[in-house]
């Protein structure tokens, strides 16, 4: 069973992981963090909290990039798919491809062009929140119920009036939706960019080779669940805001 | 298998009785009942329609039926058993069960479909088979749809299908909740005309919800009536109702033309039709000319070999030596003499035209209608006995 | 930047790339030690394989009957939709290093970890599935004198396959997306080429990259083929 030959290589780089864990610390070594069983020192959480502005800004940074341009590709993509018909086989595979591709895979299959960094990161985020809207765009655009669209045009209004004061306003909570997936799950992806240099909070779960220690991990992760959070709810927000019509239904 | 009842219900071998006791159902706290003490008898083999505005209760009154709505208080017994006494999912395969969306699954064929609940009640493969072949050749529809999917039918073959489902595992009690409430007119006439058909064979007990009074009326043996709260203005057949409303509701419900709706009791079948002169092609117009002397209807009929009719034909048709092949006048409405006054008369008037041919089970040319006719009937004595007769739906 | 976490980026070619797959390469990165070649590619990729079927064919078992029973009785909806917000919002780093860092590393610790993340996308379309079910098929069922359970599995669930399959493929996906940094749980996947790529060098990076995204695809046209297989034609009938 090819099971048990791979619990053994593990076992063997275990050792070399774990003597990382416990020996390996720098500066910020106190004996709070290198005993397993403190899950949480708050000691150190208290004095070593600005460290982690930084790299917060940065998550937040990767974020908004990412999903902005997601959000303008995907929205350009989708208007030009909308009106021609052909165009949305083709880019429904390739975001097919886009959605399977790990990020993290992603990340490296950029670097002989994007280089170590950010930008990396950032056009492989946006890749990913593209997918997302633009089949959230399109779901939402085909959704728009025919009858209404045909009575737009008996009413006299040109294919770009329907597009603009009709079709988008009725595809809007499902583009919102899209665009609130793609916020909280890139918050999450934005973690791996410290695999290549690109910041973010991941530097304060992962680096040098070697995990940090649970308190930072905690915090870290506590963060990038907050920001996933906030996204999400001014998101839903958002979304009440921009279809009224929706609110008084609900009564 | 349902139950056979030879008791004093009166019911037959594949039939039973159905009776409302003082049946009730409340939902929550509310002051007002969606049923309140309903007493309703409906004998084994009749149909009988719930009708009502809106929100009377009558959905709700049949579904204590087969308990997909609990009773509160009171019992629904068919065939002298209470409901109550059974399990629910066991008693409803004794009940054919038709709604108003039809509710076909969509990921079976149409023979799983219909053999849905005889493989409930574990019948064997071979008879599941053959049942849903003689279903299928029931409701008239190809036996090759057998094995098609819901999505490749037409709305009306689904409806059928839906029925055909129904009647599978051969239930005493059916239920059929706006059959046809979802088909365009034209087809809902005939799925109604087919469904008398069938009934007319099979006899089962059938309690029918509609809305619509002319649907009680044609497919009714007898009619609930029904106001809010499932209480039953009149219980009557179709005739006294007309005749005799109860109170002004129901005369407001079915409706000021009462006297035209009686034209629903009746068939063309009922009236002695006029006889056309029939001509072939091919035939010498001499001898069509000299049939159409002293004639009842003054112009002759086209019809094939198998006497089917295939147009009206004119003086300028006549013109030639012999019958030409193809009619000046198009053939106009087609009747059936089966189809109710009712709906030969408007297809008469629809049609503006003077005549129309009336055809048998098989298409071949039984007589001419026409509305002058149909007013003779109407004025005759023997219309006034065809209406008072207790209901009786004609055989075949 | 917390110092340089790659070698001196050395430029990798997708030619080099694919040599490292197939034939073990040694270069000034790596001390002349041979490393890559296909023996490694097929062990690792298998290591990443079996975890990611593992946690998903346990998280399949536990969230796919919870879901199904909420969404069937209609009950529950705040937990299962909000579990898959929550679920997204979970940084998969910083839960595979947390449970490497306290609970330890390993391949039983990690396949718990990767079901865990798993189990939200299931769950919440299992339940939005049968609730979008279409009503009047599952009216008829009732009707006609189906049991709860009958209705679940012979009407509910086969019409729901499409959402639901759609979970489990999520649930794939970022199974094995996570599976890749495995050797930070100690267990040795295709990721080993990307974190450990001062022993792999440039082309290994490059490689471990081609290699993840190779394996997601197949795996998520594997699971749309049975998806396919699963799908009644009656069902595909209807949907066009």
């Amino acid at each position: 069973m090819p099971s048990l030959g791979a619990l053994a290589l593990p076992l063997a780089k275990v050792g070399e992981v774990s003597e990382g864990f416990f020996h390996e610390r720098n500066s910020e070594t106190l004996p709070c963090q290198a005993s397993s069983s403190h899950l949480f020192c708050f000691g150190w959480a208290k004095e070593n909290i600005d460290s982690f502005a930084t790299p917060t800004v940065q998550q937040l940074e990767l974020v908004l990039f990412s999903v902005l341009a997601g959000f303008v590709v995907a929205i350009a993509l989708a208007l030009l798919a909308h009106r021609r018909r052909w165009l949305q086989a083709p880019l429904l595979a390739i975001t097919g491809v886009i959605y399977t591709v790990p990020s993290i895979a992603f990340f490296f299959l950029l670097l002989p062009v994007t280089g170590l960094g950010r930008d990396t990161v950032i056009v492989a985020l946006s890749a990913y929140t593209l997918q997302i809207i633009y089949r959230n765009a399109i779901a939402g655009l085909a959704n728009v119920p025919a009858a209404t669209r045909d009575a737009a045009r008996g009413m006299g209004l040109t294919e770009r009036q329907i597009l603009w004061r009709v079709e988008l306003p009725l595809a809007t909570p499902e583009i919102v939706a899209g665009l609130r997936v793609a916020a909280v799950s890139t918050v999450a992806l934005a973690t791996f960019a410290v695999f290549v240099n690109g910041g973010g909070l991941g530097s304060k779960i992962y680096s040098q080779s070697n995990l940090t220690f649970p308190t930072s991990i905690i915090i870290a992760g506590g963060i990038a669940m907050l920001m996933a959070l906030a996204f999400h709810l001014a998101l839903v927000g958002i979304e009440r805001y921009t279809t009224p019509w929706r609110r008084v239904a609900a009564g | 298998m349902p139950a056979a009842e030879a008791t004093d219900q009166g019911s037959s071998a594949v039939a039973s009785s159905v009776r409302y006791e003082n049946a009730t159902k409340r939902y929550g706290e509310s002051a007002e009942a969606a049923v309140e003490g309903l007493n309703l008898e409906v004998p084994a083999g009749e149909v009988c329609v719930l009708v009502g505005p809106s929100g009377c209760g009558k959905t709700t009154a049949m579904r204590l039926v087969n308990r997909t709505v609990e009773l509160s208080e009171g019992d629904v017994l068919i065939g002298g058993e209470s409901v109550r006494k059974r399990d629910p999912a066991r008693l409803r395969r004794e009940i054919g069960y038709v709604i108003q969306e039809v509710g076909l699954f969509p990921h079976r064929t149409i023979a799983e479909n219909i053999g849905t609940v005889p493989q409930l009640l574990g019948w064997k493969k071979e008879r599941i088979a053959a049942r849903t072949r003689e279903l299928i050749e029931l409701i008239g529809l190809d036996p090759e749809l057998g094995e098609r999917y819901p999505a490749q039918l037409s709305g009306g073959q689904q409806q059928r299908v839906g029925v055909a489902r129904a009647l599978a595992a051969d239930p005493p009690v059916m239920l059929m909740d706006e059959p046809f409430g979802a088909i365009d007119p034209i087809n809902r006439e005939r799925l109604q005309n087919e469904f008398l058909r069938l009934q007319a064979e099979i006899r089962k007990t059938i309690l029918f919800v509609t809305h619509d009074i002319d649907e009680a009326i044609k497919m009714g043996d007898r009619i609930a009536i029904m106001r809010r709260g499932g209480r039953l203005a009149q219980f009557a057949t179709p005739a006294e109702l007309l005749m005799a409303p109860a109170d002004e509701f129901v005369e407001d419900f079915v409706g000021a033309d009462r006297a035209l709706k009686r034209l629903a009791l009746m068939r063309v079948a009922d009236i002695d039709l006029w006889e056309a002169p029939l001509a072939h092609v091919g035939q010498a117009t001499a001898e069509v000319r000299a049939k159409l002397a002293g004639a009842e209807v003054p112009y002759p009929l086209l019809v094939d070999s198998e006497r089917r009719p295939l147009g009206w034909l004119s003086e300028r048709d006549l013109a030639g030596e012999t019958v030409p092949a193809r009619p000046d006048s198009p053939l106009g409405p087609l009747l059936d003499r089966d189809d109710v006054m009712r709906d030969a008369l408007a297809d008469l008037l629809q049609g503006e035209a003077q005549y129309a041919a009336v055809t048998d089970r098989q298409g071949r040319i039984d007589g001419v209608l026409s509305v002058e006719i149909i007013s003779e009937f109407l004025a005759s004595p023997k219309a006034k006995v065809e209406e008072n007769s207790a209901v009786e739906r004609p055989r075949g | 930047m917390t110092g340089a976490l790659l070698p001196p980026f050395l430029p990798a070619s997708i030619g080099g790339a694919i040599e490292f797959i197939f034939e073990p390469q040694s270069s000034n990165v790596t001390g002349g030690k041979k490393v890559g070649g296909f023996e490694t590619v097929i062990e690792l990729t298998l290591n990443q394989l079996e975890v990611t079927l593992f946690a998903l064919a346990l998280a399949t078992a536990i969230a796919l009957p919870i879901g199904l029973y909420l969404g069937h009785r209609g009950i529950g909806e705040v937990f299962a939709v909000g579990l898959g917000n929550v679920g997204r919002a979970v940084p998969e780093l910083a839960l595979i290093a947390l449970m490497a860092a306290v609970v330890g590393v390993g391949l039983l610790n990690l396949t718990i970890a990767l079901t865990i993340l798993g189990i939200p996308p299931i769950l919440t379309n299992a339940f939005v599935g049968i609730r979008q079910v279409d009503r009047a098929p599952v009216d008829a069922a009732q009707g006609m004198g189906m049991t709860e359970a009958e209705i679940l599995l012979k009407v509910e669930m086969p019409l729901a396959v499409p959402t639901l399959m759609a979970g489990i493929r999520s649930a794939a996906i970022a199974i094995v997306a996570t599976a890749t940094i495995g050797p930070i749980a100690g267990v040795l996947t295709l990721g080993d080429f990307i974190i450990n790529n001062n022993v792999y060098g440039a082309n290994g990076l490059l490689a471990g990259g081609i290699l993840v995204a190779l394996l997601a695809l197949s795996l998520e046209a594997a699971l749309a083929g049975i998806q396919r297989l699963l799908t009644s034609r009656g069902l595909q009938l209807s949907a066009t």
